[in-house]
């Protein structure tokens, strides 16, 4: 079987990039680190990749805007590379900071491939602060992202002080009409959270968590896949233990996140990895 | 040129930020603004041109989505009541303005000019504000503003001048000052004495002869002669202060202690605290434990994680600066505390901090004065560590909030820290580290400024527009973790050879003491990189300016390091060379400025001395109260839920990502709400291992008020119990001990209760000694804070010396063999059976129960460990076994809090029955609820499991209490099987949520 190469991208206040390349290893990528300098010099290129993650963290500190001065030098440093990358079937998610990022390049929404226009913002919470908390996630099934294929709902963190979704109205419409909102918080119930606090965490407009572009290659989301490797991530994994432990049952090993990247991985495999 | 960005959302968006100001000036003041939006601001001191300026505007600083920009005031000042522009001092940390001049330069691909400068700033517009001028400027100097670093100006709609706007404000420092090295005449005892107090050297009067001998020296005045020195320097005095200060050099714990048993009349002499109570016993514990790798000398203790692995532990506290200016001295607390396990071996990477904080009730009220209100000191401090820690990308996983008023004086930060390295690096003890001489000296990481010269003694100085505030600084955790990321590529690549932070003493402090392992130094302080020009020589050497750590690289190795660095965008500087010289040798533009011997440093200075006189609880007056039981038990109950030290915190670790890297396997905060403290947190630092690392802390400043050797023996019996707990290893728990302690030192008028202190001090020591034998507990690392006193203003301009409890927070750590064993706190399922393990005594002194009453009491909880021992190896061995579906070590508020606390976090009800719980002797049913004895467990059990659990713990104290239920009450019958206690989770749940 071809091997999947992934890329998690570091420096300049980045994390998330051990755990991201760990789930990444899990769901049967070959990932590495590198330093987003690597890139610019060349030292490595995308080419040689199939999925590229900008994962979470504080690059610049957020300041003057979360993930955005991250998106403007991808932009001026890396924008054919990154365009040609996506042209030729890569995959691109963007977790957190990452999300901010992708919004504030115009990778996200893309409503026009191969066009880098802002259209949607992410800011500051309802709240006015930085959250950390576990929240119910639905996918949405029509959505084109290959990242999210066949999942309908899973718990995962979200941790962020700048996640509230936004855009005007005739964006919002075009986006619930391209089915490019992929993934909203909800009630445990799996019904869309309806903007209730804490169940949507930061206000986000129409509850929306994470966002595709028009070919569903290039994935946007506040919440932390990566986070959810492991079953004992989950908040309530020791009332579940106990659970399984009455009926008899084994332990899962899995968190629910890892199906996310294992989508992106099969998705490689099957368009033939270069 | 100067210019103003203006940066705003759209008018039509909900302004976060200013929604949230408002909520804290209702909170704060009681005064209602109907809304508040914020304008940020960036003034650009460039050499731009207008074409320029618009791109980055547009291109860089608005985002078109959200924003509105211009370089034209946007408030047009017709709407507005009142606008608030706050901006920083200078010379104060702005991460923001530096970032936005990286922006700058990378957009236009070209470096901008050595004076180009940006500074960041907001204006906050109050609407439907009806407020007096008076009102709006306490708003600025509480809320928004604090004077030490800030400034601000206030403008009401009628004075605002929509073309100017607030004018172009360009906080730049400029220091017309060259730089000079100064002699010190040390013609008597006296003369220096007077020069130090003049100087603010600190010198203590007892090392002032050895200086002086010492500099009269003829061989050392021979020696200095030839590097054409003669008289002492400020510099070299100033590296002097700074090795012998109580910070560095622990005096008061190295110190002499006369301790008198004044009821007895016993007397015994401690000579040296450090080394009777926590090196020996530590050294002891080591000669028996393999995994205790490396401790008492490096910046964080090292231990075995795993057979690839050592995970490193500190903590310290950031006390002063935090009093003065909350958000900022908690965030340099916390980064400053990361650097110690990044400086640990060869380097370690960061995988936890914890915080604790000891501040004034969040509602005071009372005649004194403090710099800052306790509750926009505690929201400053919740904010510092939130943003050093998240910014970091290290999770907060655990922590601590003690409200006494004993802490108006001076508050307590904590900050502790915890890092992983491998074993071996290319083939090195990852824990070993040297500098030989040849090395070179490289100083990573941010700039030197006059940053925390001299620490806070600076605060009093009156300041001028210009004048750098110095002393209090904001932490970079951006640069910081860059920082880290490219210093653990270098260690991997073996670059390294030696690392320490820069932290307390600056380049004194790092090179002064990695001198003395490599036989000597060279540093050319001319080659140091300032952050502007005009520092004195000495103040290079001295700046406690943060983000940077001092490293040793061997010559062939350094353009690998430097390209490194040069990836991660790093600055580093080569400033010398280590040397076997023996000599400490400092120039400047390569004249000689300090020419010192190590073997000095080493030379006898006296011992300080202190008198510690103790008296018994008993004799001091202390009795037990007279009360009768109370009849409703559920209300009281309900209310020290609500209490403020027993409430939920929610609001607090709520804001701090507890789980960035993936490493989160039990939360601090658990149950089905998640907001019910566990007794420790685990992590699981190795993603590929199945072992976990889990860590705890503990402090009981009320217990100090009986005798605070029983008060450390409580933190400590509490940790062992809290780390079992969760599932850890009994063997292989490690300690840190941070105290935090009032001047001791007996003075008739300034502090006539010296010796008290002193005695109260010698005896938690003791007990530190005794708890870390008795359970084999060796101390990883340990700081020391002494001077826990403010002297605050009252009300007719008198001020009050006010000294802070003395406090030892312990933290603990121990290896988890498998995470999939880890248990959490909440009762599991109906019907399980619910046990308490451990004897129940009459040790209600100190205790939550008599402090809501107003009362101390005497009767302290007092630790056994060769009894209670047995029992934590029965619950070691139950967990691995899988006997129980939760554990809970009972703390602070007796079985009854901690049953509510289990059954609010499972959101089941409990039946109890009081007649069950092992005692000694016949107690009422408010002891059985409330006493805070130690060694004791409240567990649950499945009913598959009772048999087994039953058979398991046969022979020790042991009683079944109860079991859970579906309905949501808790229920408790005396021993006569009457209900004294019938209180619904909903009840007790909004207690115990509703405070904050």
């Amino acid at each position: 079987m071809a091997e999947v190469r992934a890329l998690v991208l570091t420096g300049f206040g980045l994390n998330c990039d051990w755990e991201t390349a760990h789930i990444l290893t899990l769901a049967g990528a070959r990932a590495e680190r590198g330093h987003l300098n690597q890139l610019i010099c060349g030292a490595k290129t995308l080419r040689d990749y199939h999925i590229f993650v900008i994962g979470g963290g504080f690059s610049w500190a957020d300041d003057h805007g979360a993930g955005v001065i991250l998106a403007m030098r991808l932009k001026h440093r890396l924008r054919d590379e990154i365009l040609t990358f996506v042209e030729n079937g890569g995959l691109v998610l963007g977790i957190c900071n990452g999300f901010q990022v992708l919004v504030n390049t115009g990778l996200l929404p893309g409503f026009e491939p191969g066009r880098l226009s802002r259209q949607v913002a992410l800011i500051d919470n309802d709240c006015g602060r930085f959250r950390d908390q576990w929240v119910h996630c639905v996918f949405e099934a029509s959505s084109p992202c290959v990242f999210t294929r066949g999942l309908t709902a899973m718990d995962l963190p979200v941790r962020h002080g700048e996640g509230k979704f936004f855009a005007e109205p005739g964006i919002l419409d075009r986006l619930e009409r391209n089915r490019q909102v992929v993934v909203r918080y909800a009630f445990a119930d799996g019904r869309p959270a309806g903007g209730a606090f804490p169940e949507n965490p930061n206000g986000s407009l129409h509850d929306i968590a994470g966002i595709c572009d028009a070919t569903g290659r290039i994935f946007g989301l506040m919440p932390h896949p990566e986070a959810f490797h492991h079953w004992t991530n989950h908040p309530d994994w020791t009332w579940e233990k106990e659970r399984y432990r009455r009926a008899g049952l084994p332990f899962p090993e899995e968190g629910a996140g890892l199906r996310l990247f294992r989508n992106a991985v099969d998705y490689v495999r099957e368009q033939g990895a270069r | 040129m100067a210019v103003r960005l203006e940066i705003a959302l759209k008018p039509h968006l909900f302004d976060a930020e200013g929604s949230e100001l408002c909520r804290k000036i209702r909170d704060y003041f009681g005064w209602d603004v109907g809304r508040a939006r914020v304008i940020r601001v960036i003034t650009l001191e460039t050499s731009l041109s207008p074409d320029e300026l618009e791109a980055i505007r547009t291109e860089i600083f608005t985002n078109p989505v959200s924003q509105v920009s211009s370089f034209r005031p946007l408030a047009s000042g017709d709407d507005f009541q009142w606008a608030i522009w706050v901006g920083y001092r200078p010379g104060v940390r702005d991460t923001a303005g530096s970032v936005a001049l990286e922006a700058i330069a990378d957009f236009l691909r070209r470096p901008l000019g050595k004076d180009d400068a940006a500074y960041t700033s907001k204006i906050f517009l109050l609407y439907d504000a009806p407020l007096q001028r008076a009102q709006v400027d306490t708003i600025a100097r509480e809320l928004l503003a604090n004077d030490i670093i800030q400034q601000w100006r206030i403008y009401a709609r009628e004075e605002w001048d929509a073309e100017e706007g607030i004018g172009l404000i360009c906080p730049k420092v400029a220091l017309r000052h060259r730089p000079t090295v100064e002699k010190i005449a040390i013609g008597s005892d006296e003369e220096l004495k007077a020069l130090s107090d003049a100087r603010n050297l600190a010198l203590n009067p007892r090392d002032i002869p050895v200086i002086r001998r010492y500099f009269l020296r003829p061989d050392v005045l021979q020696q200095r002669a030839r590097v054409g020195l003669d008289l002492p320097t400020d510099v070299e005095l100033e590296t002097i202060g700074q090795a012998r200060s109580d910070h560095c050099n622990h005096n008061t714990f190295r110190g002499r202690f006369h301790y008198k048993d004044v009821d007895t009349g016993r007397e015994t002499v401690v000579d040296n605290l450090f080394k009777t109570c926590i090196e020996a016993p530590t050294l002891a514990v080591q000669a028996r434990k393999d995994w205790v790798v490396s401790v008492l000398w490096d910046n964080a203790g090292a231990a075995r994680f795993d057979n690839d692995h050592l995970y490193v532990i500190t903590g310290e506290t950031h006390n002063s600066p935090s009093t003065m200016e909350a958000y900022g001295g908690a965030l340099t607390g916390i980064v400053g505390v990361y650097r110690d396990p990044m400086g640990t071996g060869k380097g370690s990477r960061l995988i936890a901090g914890l915080y604790g904080y000891c501040v004034g009730p969040r509602d005071y009220a009372g005649p004194l004065r403090p710099h800052l209100h306790p509750r926009r000191l505690l929201d400053g401090v919740v904010e510092g560590v939130r943003d050093g820690g998240n910014k970091h990308g290290v999770p907060t996983v655990f922590g601590n909030l003690f409200y006494h008023p004993s802490y108006l004086g001076k508050c307590l930060v904590f900050v502790a820290a915890l890092g992983i390295m491998p074993r071996h690096i290319q083939g090195e003890p990852a824990e070993k580290k040297k500098p030989e001489p040849g090395d070179l000296i490289v100083m990573a990481g941010g700039r030197v400024g006059k940053d925390g010269i001299h620490g806070v003694t600076a605060s009093s100085q009156s300041y001028s527009e210009q004048t750098p505030a110095g002393h209090v600084q904001i932490g970079d955790p951006y640069t910081q973790k860059k920082m880290h990321d490219f210093l653990l590529e270098a260690r991997d690549e073996g670059l390294i050879t030696f690392i320490t932070d820069n932290g307390g003493g600056g380049l004194s402090s790092s090179v002064g003491e990695s001198a003395h392992l490599a036989g000597g130094a060279h540093v050319e302080l001319d080659r140091v990189p300032l952050k502007y020009e005009g520092l004195d020589v000495w103040e290079i050497w001295v700046s406690e300016s943060q983000e940077r750590m001092t490293v040793a690289v061997r010559p062939e190795n350094l353009d690998r390091f430097m390209t490194l660095a040069a990836l991660h965008e790093v600055e580093c500087t080569v400033i010398g060379r280590y040397e076997d010289t023996g000599k400490l040798h400092l120039t400047y533009q390569g004249k000689t400025c300090a020419y010192l011997d190590l073997s000095f440093f080493r030379e006898d200075f006296p011992q300080w001395e202190f008198q510690a006189h103790w008296r018994s609880p008993e004799s001091r007056g202390l009795t037990e109260p007279v009360m009768s039981e109370p009849e409703d038990y559920g209300r009281l109950l309900a209310d020290l839920l609500a209490s403020p030290n027993l409430c939920s915190r929610e609001w607090i670790q709520r804001q701090y990502d507890h789980e960035v890297q993936g490493t989160s396997v039990v939360k601090f905060l658990v149950g089905r709400c998640r907001d019910v403290p566990n007794d420790a947190a685990v992590l699981r630092p190795v993603l590929t291992s199945r072992r976990g690392l889990a860590v705890t802390q503990a402090l009981h400043p009320p217990y100090g008020l009986i005798d605070t050797y029983h008060m450390v023996e409580a933190s400590i019996d509490e940790c062992v119990r809290r780390l079992l707990a969760v599932g850890g290893l009994l063997d292989e728990i490690g300690g840190v001990d941070n105290f935090c302690w009032p001047s001791i030192q007996y003075d008739e008028h300034k502090n006539p209760d010296g010796r008290y202190k002193a005695a109260q001090l010698v005896r938690a020591n003791w007990a530190l000694k005794d708890m870390c034998l008795a359970y084999g507990i060796p101390l990883l690392s340990g700081k020391d804070s002494m001077y826990v006193d403010g002297h605050l203003p009252g009300t007719y301009g008198e001020r009050h010396k006010v000294s802070g409890l003395p406090t030892m927070l312990f933290t603990a750590t121990t290896v988890v063999e498998d995470i999939t064993r880890c248990l959490t706190m909440d009762v599991k399922m109906p019907g399980d059976w619910v046990y308490v393990l451990g004897e129940t005594r009459h040790e209600m002194g100190g205790s939550e129960y008599y402090e809501k009453f107003g009362y101390v009491g005497v009767t302290v909880p007092k630790a056994d460990p060769a009894a209670f021992l047995g029992l934590y190896q029965a619950v070691e061995a139950a967990v691995r076994e899988g006997l129980l579906a939760s554990c809970r070590a009972v703390g602070r508020g007796g079985l009854a809090v901690h049953g509510a606390l289990k059954a609010l976090a499972g959101n089941l009800g409990m039946h109890w029955d009081l007649g069950a719980v092992p005692v000694s002797g016949k107690m009422s049913p408010a002891v059985l609820l409330f006493s805070e004895s130690l060694g004791r467990f409240l567990v649950t059990v499945a009913p598959e499991r009772r048999e087994a659990f039953e058979a398991h713990f046969k022979g020790w104290p042991v009683g079944l209490l109860g079991r859970v239920t579906e309905d949501p009450v808790f229920v408790v019958r005396d021993g006569s099987g009457r209900e004294i206690l019938r209180e619904s989770l909903e009840t007790l749940g909004r207690s115990y949520r509703g405070g904050s």
